[in-house]
């Protein structure tokens, strides 16, 4: 758990203090986003938590710890800490850079040497080609996640992490992004997260620390940031797609409907009847294989009437061929599929198999359940 | 041309001159070294930050008076002799190796000391473990211009009686030999290129493999 009660830092020389009594608590195996704009303080506060830079005042506690009881060097050697630049030092391979605090623990040989295995092996990196590489033969992912594996190292229950994916691609961020929250989920590391990025704040924060102007304006989960911005500059912040972006925060899981109903492509001309039996405002329309081939609505049949002509519907079934979504997909991308085929069902699944469906309503209700909360 | 007389210089004066020569260079640039590493690292310390400047400007006056004025001004306090040329050439060999080591440190990426220190690694270790090898080729280079440098003005010593190969120069332009000049200015010229070639590949070899060579 880190603490910081009613901590300042005013640089020497500038009036403004970078941060104005700052009070947060970041609990244990949390992972607590610092975001706001370039100079809001969000850096200096992480880095006066391992003292590379030193508090003007206040308290900052680690379990309990004034860390202003430890030396430095062991307070640091002790939490983990990932730059943007990355910083590994060029002049090492890629082993010695992961073996660096391990070495400084004074870990004996052969256990630093099945650690860097493990770790590289952690990150995707095959330590039998790698191993022996240096960092000016990595691409700028793999560096990163030699950054990571290295602030990982002694297994350290803290970890700072400054922009750590700022310098990477879109996509090799996202990839980074995705691998970070699988490896967090099992480790339950207490981690501070830098970043400008409101959009990777939600992705990856417990929690959220939105900061202006070296002070503290809203502290929440991304929900609660989301539904209820304190003020016009965190409303600002989180940009006018704030409802959808309250979307990425669900999944298709959590709203699809679950009952299901199905008819081989022989009974179309009954499936009304077997939708009113169920239920259901969806119905599953399976090829001979026993696959979805698409699916009716409750609609398709009010406009075209129940007894439509099975080619009608043959037809409506068919352009539904790609309207399904697996279940983790987050609802704002099941809402952009949605717009991208024009319309207002898709089916859920679960790999192959069908397990829901999900509407245009139920992602409008779901939305403005969650933002009224 | 005379052929007895270049034998003379040749078997006779040169090898004896050469090792002289060499012996002084390499306990000049030995000492240099010895005072100029250690001071270009103290002045990048950041309590020593303010100080890099001032010591800087001096060392660069002190380059600017000519080697044949450093070696006569030493002259009138330690006399005659291989001692102090060597103290006379020792100044003068500082400035290229303090200024390299001041830039190659310099020249550390911020952001690799700032992972160091965030790492844990002390100063000292971050010195002998992260700067200093970084700056090591920038650091060699400074030595070899500061050895080239001297094994030149090492020329001059002969003036004091500090012996070396500029003992068959300044012989050679008191009785007008030729052979004496030309042996004397030739090995001198072959040595510094010998020495400069020597420190290129070591400056090589220990370029850390990292690093784009």
């Amino acid at each position: 758990m880190i603490e910081l009660r009613e901590v300042s830092k005013v640089y020497p020389g500038q009036s403004a203090p970078a941060v104005d009594n700052l009070s947060m608590t970041v609990e244990k195996g949390e992972t607590c986003v610092l975001v706001g704009p370039s100079g809001c303080g969000k850096s200096t506060t992480l880095r006066m938590i391992n003292r590379m830079i030193d508090t003007t005042a206040g308290t900052i506690l680690i379990d309990g710890k004034d860390i202003r009881q430890s030396d430095p060097d062991k307070l640091r050697m002790d939490i983990g800490y990932v730059i943007q630049q990355i910083g590994l030092l060029p002049h090492r391979s890629v082993a010695e850079n992961i073996a660096i605090v391990p070495r400084l623990h004074g870990w004996p040989k052969d256990r630093i040497k099945k650690r860097v295995d493990e770790l590289l092996t952690l990150i995707g990196l095959d330590p039998e080609e790698s191993r022996h590489k240096f960092p000016s033969q990595l691409s700028g992912g793999q560096m990163q996640r030699v950054g990571v594996a290295r602030a990982m190292a002694v297994d350290p229950p803290i970890m700072l992490m400054d922009e750590p994916f700022g310098a990477v691609d879109p996509i090799a961020r996202n990839h980074l992004q995705d691998e970070f929250l699988r490896l967090q989920k099992e480790m339950k590391k207490t981690i501070c997260f830098v970043t400008h990025d409101i959009n990777e704040a939600i992705k990856m924060g417990d929690r959220i620390a939105i900061f202006s102007a070296g002070q503290l304006v809203q502290y929440g989960t991304p929900q609660e940031i989301l539904s209820k911005p304190t003020n016009d500059f965190v409303k600002d912040f989180i940009g006018l797609d704030r409802v959808v972006k309250i979307l990425s925060l669900f999944h298709v899981k959590d709203v699809a409907r679950r009952t299901i109903c199905t008819a081989g492509e022989s009974e179309l001309p009954n499936v009304a009847g077997k939708m009113r039996d169920l239920g259901a405002d969806t119905c599953f329309v399976l090829d001979n294989g026993g696959r979805a081939a698409g699916f009716i609505t409750w609609e398709d049949i009010a406009k075209h009437g129940d007894s439509a002509a099975s080619e009608t519907m043959q037809q409506i079934v068919a352009g539904r061929k790609k309207a399904f979504v697996q279940e983790l997909v987050l609802l704002r991308d099941a809402l952009s599929l949605m717009l991208e085929l024009d319309t207002e069902h898709l089916g859920v699944m679960d790999g192959n198999r069908i397990t829901g469906a999900i509407s245009l309503r139920d992602i409008r209700k779901h939305a403005s359940k969650k933002e009224g909360e | 041309m005379n052929w007895a007389r270049m034998q003379d210089a040749l078997v006779h004066r040169a090898p004896e001159a050469l090792s002289v020569h060499l012996l002084m260079v390499v306990i000049t640039i030995g000492i240099a070294v010895a005072i100029a590493l250690p001071l270009g690292v103290i002045l990048t310390r950041p309590r020593y930050k303010k100080l890099s400047m001032i010591v800087m400007n001096v060392m660069n006056l002190l380059q600017t008076v000519p080697g044949l004025a450093v070696i006569a001004l030493v002259m009138p306090f330690l006399g005659l002799g291989l001692k102090p040329t060597i103290v006379a050439l020792s100044v003068q060999g500082l400035l290229p190796i303090a200024r390299n080591t001041i830039a190659g440190i310099y020249a550390v990426g911020p952001d690799v000391k700032e992972a160091a220190l965030g790492m844990g690694m002390s100063h000292r270790q971050i010195l002998y473990e992260v700067e200093l090898p970084l700056a090591m080729p920038i650091i060699l280079a400074g030595i070899r211009t500061s050895t080239v440098y001297v094994v030149s003005v090492g020329t001059l010593a002969a003036y004091i009686g500090g012996g070396g190969l500029g003992d068959l120069i300044v012989t050679g332009l008191a009785m007008f030999w030729t052979e004496f000049l030309l042996v004397g200015a030739g090995l001198g010229a072959l040595l510094a290129i010998v020495l400069d070639r020597t420190l290129a590949y070591v400056e090589f070899r220990i370029t850390p493999p990292g690093l784009g060579s």
